[in-house]
């Protein structure tokens, strides 16, 4: 059988091309048989010049004009076959040999090999030439010494290519005349010698002696036969057919099966060049009809005798091929397919593996014309099997190449092969992704033909084929395709032999072979890490000068998981990397097989060209995936696209994308892949990474900080207040021209200063340049949550607690460059770089300092002295006051004065304890500022004189407690009123209007107020050692402490009493005492005009028994409603019993004392008097005490009364001395 | 029964989502993989003559192709029918992604008894 056929194969005269004289180099043979093969058709036109008529031409009906040779040129050796004789087309007719002269050592060897070389085509050849090309001058004039003695040698000067095809056509047209003119002789020597001709099908045997009538007119009509094919060689269908009809005539008498099938075979084929150009359905009819007697013929003509030695299938099969071929069109494919089928049935019955190679190949490649890829495969698959059964390199390769053509229809191609359609098959899968919803349909086409046998089988034997023809890069690329793709079908034993057969094709690989499909393992991209803070970009806007204002980002978190989840969900997310600062990209890793892997070098791959990455070896054991770093440089501003990994692995280069791997997990996530290689290796899940559209910006300022003193964290006690020095050093190679200082994160408000201008006056920063800056800061309370959780966990070592990290403040500092970058002002994509962010964490631990046990409030009751003073010299009595009761009372904090009495004193006590190991010494002060009086400079002078001299210092040894009593005092709202419990008003008086509604709410806070001030105004410094101070935080202490007792503290009682002594009847003397209050601080600074001069008094001391002393007590209405009541004044003696009345009574009194009636106007005093005869010198106390009618709910609420029975109000106590008179 | 029976149901997009050797012979490696590479290699075929020919027994976009050698045509017809019927079911399956592997061991299960029934 021959390849190729076709129904006018019958027309084509065989031209062998036989390389002689040496090696040719491939390209060279390649031009060379280039220039040749394009003339495989000569026009009979061209060739008249060239042809001489000898004798008169057989061809009588020869178109000159519209006719034409043809060549079927061969290269390589073709042995003559048993059956040249029956077909003349199959002789090789004419041998043209190819030389390359430089490789020729002379002509005369030339022509020698050419002799040689044309020996087997001896019996066939009618011409032979020899083109010669590239000769030298010598070679050239040696060959015209011989050209003259006639020689097949053609030289071919070295010219232009132009010239050498025009040299090479006329030579072609001469050999095509030679050659015409050689059938005209060889049609005589048939017509006239009658010549045998006969094939393998005519044994010896059956030329018996009756049948010799019958033998001549048969061989008559196998010469018509040849003459008819001749005719059909010369391009002369009109006496082709002349001769056919007659040798078919001829060949039907005598029964002459098989030749009958070659004449109408023939003539078939001079119909077909007699029609060449038109195709009509009559015609086709017609051949169609012919040709399948033909077959029949064929078939009949089959011998069971001699089927073992000859046989006619071949032609059989041939001639349904060559139908088959003619028929060959999308509408006829049923009767082509039957065709063909019926031929591959037909392979069984050949004898010769080539012919049956042959026929495959014939029929795979008449499948592929007509559009069914799958069969055509199919026959591949069985030729590539066919060329397996062959024990040679050379079936090997073949079979490879076959094996790879069927590849596509199997859909397992390499990459390399067509990187177009992976390539839009990779688009079609970003668009899916991309557009979020994903057709489940259109996906599926993503993994078409999921026929996993047969692509395992398919690629198998490529790989097997591969390593038989020593195609080392090939079998690389089938080892990859099967291990990648179908390693879950594939045992353990089956993949370590698939690594080591990828290991031995790499060891015959040159070093860097690159090939287009990858092996394991299984990458895909993780995560870009974000740029960690310190070198956090921020976009710039030119228009706004507050750049920075609106992307810090708000709120207490830096991170928030909002911000960072939607960072990453955003498609349009985007990256900035910048030019000469290294970059990191996480990818992960996987080995789902069972051997180990080796990563030689792993690095980005980067198609933009302007990123340097660095490569990085990584070893994985089986059936893990890892996460690994890789890194780069950008080194050119652009955009930046990073498609995948390039990987040096099993001794080849690969570049593994990443868009493949997603596409599989995509995949794997709707069921249609065999198994996802991350989840077997226990990998989670991990969400499908976008990756971003990458920029690089030219590079920007680098600010560093650091710690002046190191970077530790400073340790500061609990309160504590201390400058930490942060120097800011620029380390990048543009200076920073803008700087803006925030705060964020907890613990915000413990910053108390930042030098701003520092850092402003240090602007522009240059590359190298530091500046520092001085921040201030406060340590925070430790909250209970710290302590809990370190009690828990600590509960062994030291009870101390210590801050929690990232409770700690932070710096923002925002900066950037200058505006247009100097040396890259034209670029246009960053007309304004971006600036930077940098975020500087305060890093303070705070241990815990002093702690606060606990606050009580105390009150403590010292009855006053009962003494006279003029309240006429009340300023001067001030100052002196201060100082007087320094005197009196070493212990400044509390002064009372004994004169005075302090009824109700309330006093506020820190328990306070020191569990940390160092010495703390505590300051309690009480701020007074200007009181309820409004006396400003002597609260200032006041306020001095506390903080100066008022507090000692007490001292807390380690592990100790102490307590620290701090005085409440003048606290009081000057009026009571009612506003004040207006909560309970309004539950009570549903008529209340709106607008007293607001004035009471007013007061309200106006009283919350002053509790805030008066908790604030009390300030516990501490001090430790000699450079840790701070103030302890006991604000909600104290607010926990009082909350109870606020009213009293603060608010005055409705009525307050006061005694004084009457002189003379004209000036009054007061009797100190107020009544007011139930806790009364005497301090210096009180601002009240009831302090006296304590000193003035007790020297005019003036009370003596036996005399009548005239007293009025006055009751001052601190409300602002008229209050009327009972007043009544009674006095005991030091044993306390009533020394007025009763029958032991040592005190004489003249005036009422009793049930005194009296109104008071609001905000009023009134004064009664009366006198007192002390019989019996001695201590007495004074009280009185008023019975108030017709309360007003105020004054129940003051009461914290209900019922409605009169309210007792009672003064304090009042101490007189009565001295005797003796 | 026919001795060497390969099926199969292949998908809109040739992707073959049910494949049994269905055969009495006894299975070879080999054998099964030619079984498939020529039911690979017909489904061109198979593709033109979907909507010419009237010798398809079941006239469905989803394909059921029977490798068979027996000459039982009414058996053939009958599976194929009974077969349909089961794919039917699995395509009402809302958890069944029409175009994916069928997996289902009851499939299978009732697929190979049909098989012994009628081939």
């Amino acid at each position: 059988m021959e390849p190729d056929v076709s129904m006018e194969s019958g027309s084509m005269i065989r031209v062998a091309v036989l390389p002689v004289g040496g090696a040719i180099p491939p390209p060279l043979l390649r031009t060379y048989t280039s220039m040749l093969t394009r003339h495989s058709v000569v026009d009979l036109s061209s060739i008249s010049s060239f042809y001489s008529e000898h004798q008169k031409s057989p061809f009588s009906h020869q178109p000159w004009d519209s006719g034409s040779l043809r060549f079927k040129f061969v290269l390589g050796a073709h042995p003559p076959s048993p059956w040249d004789d029956f077909q003349p087309s199959r002789k090789t007719l004419a041998v043209v040999a190819l030389a390359h002269l430089p490789s020729v050592p002379d002509l005369g060897a030339l022509s020698e090999q050419l002799s040689s070389a044309c020996k087997p085509y001896a019996s066939s050849a009618l011409a032979v030439r020899c083109f010669a090309f590239d000769p030298s001058d010598a070679q050239l004039e040696e060959g015209r010494r011989r050209g003259e003695r006639g020689s097949d040698i053609v030289l071919f000067p070295p010219s232009d290519r132009q010239a050498q095809e025009l040299h090479m056509l006329t030579m072609v047209q001469d050999l095509a005349a030679t050659l015409l003119m050689e059938f005209e002789k060889a049609v005589l020597r048939t017509e006239s010698a009658g010549t045998i001709l006969k094939t393998p099908l005519d044994s010896q045997a059956s030329l018996g002696s009756e049948e010799v009538i019958k033998a001549k007119k048969r061989r008559l009509g196998r010469a018509q036969k040849t003459i008819g094919d001749y005719c059909l060689l010369a391009g002369s269908p009109v006496d082709a057919n002349a001769h056919y009809s007659t040798a078919i005539e001829l060949a039907r008498l005598t029964n002459d099966v098989f030749w009958h099938a070659g004449a109408l075979e023939g003539s078939v084929c001079a119909l077909l060049v007699d029609r060449r150009g038109h195709k009509d359905p009559v015609l086709e009819e017609e051949v169609k009809y012919r040709y399948y007697s033909v077959i029949q013929l064929y078939r009949r003509s089959f011998i069971q005798d001699n089927a073992q030695r000859v046989s006619t299938v071949s032609f059989e099969l041939e001639a349904a091929l060559k139908l088959a071929r003619f028929l060959c069109r999308r509408e006829l494919a049923k009767e082509v397919v039957e065709l063909l089928m019926g031929a591959a049935d037909g392979a069984k019955s050949l004898i010769d593996a080539n012919d049956r190679l042959i026929l495959y190949v014939e029929i795979a490649r008449l499948f592929g014309t007509l559009g069914y890829q799958r069969k055509a495969a199919f026959f591949s698959r069985q030729v590539a099997q066919l060329y397996l059964q062959q024990d040679n390199a050379c079936a090997a390769t073949s079979a490879m190449q076959v094996l790879s053509m069927t590849s596509k229809a199997y859909h397992v191609q390499s990459r390399g092969a067509n990187s177009k359609l992976c390539a839009s098959r990779l688009e079609l899968a970003s668009n899916h992704t991309e557009g979020g919803k994903v057709q489940p349909q259109s996906i599926i086409s993503l993994f078409e033909s999921q026929w996993s046998t047969l692509q395992m089988v398919v690629l198998r034997e490529i790989l097997m084929s591969s390593v038989r023809a020593g195609d080392p890069l090939a079998a690389w690329s089938a080892a990859a395709r099967l291990l990648r793709s179908f390693y879950p079908l594939i045992t353990p034993p089956g993949q370590s032999g698939l690594a080591s057969s990828l290991a031995n094709s790499a060891e015959r690989l040159p070093l860097g072979t690159r090939s287009a499909d990858p092996a394991l393992p299984f990458i895909r991209l993780h995560s870009f890490p974000l740029h960690p803070s310190q070198t956090d970009i921020i976009k710039r806007n030119p228009g706004k000068k507050e750049w920075w204002a609106g992307s810090a980002p708000s709120g207490p978190f830096i991170y928030t998981p909002f911000s960072k989840g939607g960072a990453t969900d955003n498609n349009k997310q985007e990256l900035t990397w910048i030019v000469g600062e290294p970059v990191q990209v996480l990818v992960e890793l996987a080995n789902p097989c069972a051997f180990d892997l080796l990563v030689e070098s792993i690095y980005l791959s980067v198609h933009s060209g302007n990123l340097d990455a660095f490569p990085v070896s990584v070893s994985l054991p089986p059936n893990t995936s890892k996460v690994i770093l890789l890194s780069g440089i950008p080194t050119k501003v652009g955009p930046v696209s990073i498609p995948g990994c390039i990987l040096h692995c099993f001794g080849v280069i690969t570049e593994h994308l990443f868009k493949e791997v997603d596409n599989l997990l995509l995949g794997v996530a709707q069921g249609l892949v065999l198994s996802d290689p991350f989840r077997c290796c226990g990998s989670s899940k991990l969400k499908n990474v976008h990756i971003p559209s990458i920029s690089v910006v030219p590079s920007l300022p680098l600010l560093v900080s650091h710690v002046v003193g190191g970077d530790s964290a400073a340790i500061l006690y609990e309160g504590e207040i201390r400058d930490i020095w942060i120097s800011l050093t620029n380390a990048g190679t543009v200076p920073v021209e803008q700087a803006h200082i925030s705060l964020t994160g907890k613990n915000q408000d413990s910053v108390i200063s930042i030098a701003h201008e520092n850092l402003r006056s240090g602007l522009p920063l240059k590359p190298g340049a530091e500046v520092t800056l001085p921040v201030t800061i406060k340590a925070w309370q430790l909250g209970m949550v710290d302590s809990d959780h370190d009690a828990s966990s600590s509960s062994s070592g030291s009870s101390r607690r210590i801050s929690k990290e990232g409770s700690c403040p932070l710096l923002v500092i925002h900066y950037a460059g200058p505006l247009l970058h100097p040396s890259e002002s034209s670029v246009t994509e960053y007309p304004v770089p971006p600036g930077r962010r940098l975020v500087v964490p305060l890093h303070v631990c705070i241990l815990q300092g002093l702690r606060y046990v606990k606050a009580r409030l105390l009150s403590m009751e010292i009855p006053s002295h009962v003494s006279k003073t003029f309240s006429n010299n009340v300023n001067v009595d001030k100052n002196v006051s201060g100082g007087a009761s320094f005197q009196n009372r070493p212990n400044s904090l509390l002064k009372i004065d004994p004169y005075r009495g302090s009824w109700g004193l309330h006093l506020l006590e820190l328990e306070l304890s020191n569990p940390t190991d160092v010495v703390f010494e505590v300051n309690v002060s009480v701020q007074l500022d200007d009181g309820p009086k409004n006396d400003d400079q002597n609260a200032s002078i006041v306020d001095h004189d506390t903080a100066e001299f008022g507090c000692p210092k007490t001292r807390i040894d380690r592990e100790c407690s102490s307590r620290v009593l701090i005085p409440l005092e003048h606290f009081k709202l000057p009026v009571l009123d009612g506003s004040i419990f207006a909560k309970d008003y309004q539950r009570n008086d549903s008529l209340g209007s709106k607008v007293t509604g607001m004035a009471e709410w007013n007061t309200k806070a106006e009283l919350n107020a002053s509790i805030n001030n008066l908790i604030s105004k009390i300030k516990v410094r501490w001090q430790s050692g000699r450079n840790s101070s701070g103030e302890l935080n006991i604000k909600d202490a104290t607010q926990a402490a009082l909350q109870a007792s606020v009213v009293d503290i603060l608010l005055p009682d409705p009525l307050t009493f006061e005694f004084r002594l009457a002189k003379h009847g004209h000036i009054s003397e007061r009797l100190d005492g107020s009544l007011d209050s139930k806790m009364q601080v005497v301090s210096p600074g009180s601002p009240s005009g009831q302090s006296t001069d304590e000193s003035t008094v007790r020297s005019k001391e003036s009370i003596q028994a036996h005399e009548m002393t005239p007293m009025e007590v006055y009751i001052r209405n601190n409300t602002r409603e008229r209050i009327r009541m009972s007043l009544s004044v009674t006095c005991r003696d030091v044993a306390g019993d009533n020394c007025i009345e009763g029958a032991s009574a040592t005190v004489l009194w003249a005036g009422i004392l009793t049930g005194i009636s009296l109104e008071v106007l609001p905000l009023q005093e009134v004064a009664h008097s009366f006198s007192l005869y002390f019989l019996v010198p001695g201590e007495y106390t004074l009280l009185a005490a008023a019975v108030i009618d017709d309360a007003t709910d105020v004054l129940r609420a003051r009461a914290k009364t209900e019922s409605l029975e009169p309210i007792f109000c009672r003064g304090s106590p009042f101490h007189v001395h009565v001295m005797g008179t003796a | 029964m026919a001795s060497t029976a390969c099926f199969i149901i292949v998908s809109r997009n040739d992707i073959p989502i049910y494949e049994a050797e269905v055969g009495s012979a006894i299975k070879k490696e080999e054998a099964a993989h030619q079984h498939q590479f020529i039911l690979h290699a017909a489904l061109d075929i198979v593709q033109d003559l979907a909507w010419t020919t009237s010798a398809m027994f079941l006239k469905s976009t989803d394909r059921l192709m029977l490798l068979h050698d027996s000459r039982n045509e009414d058996g053939i017809k009958s599976f194929f029918q009974e077969v349909h019927e089961l794919y039917i079911k699995i395509l009402l399956n809302p958890l069944y992604l029409p175009g994916s592997r069928i997996t289902s061991a009851h499939f299978d299960t009732k697929v190979r008894a049909l098989a012994r029934r009628y081939l």
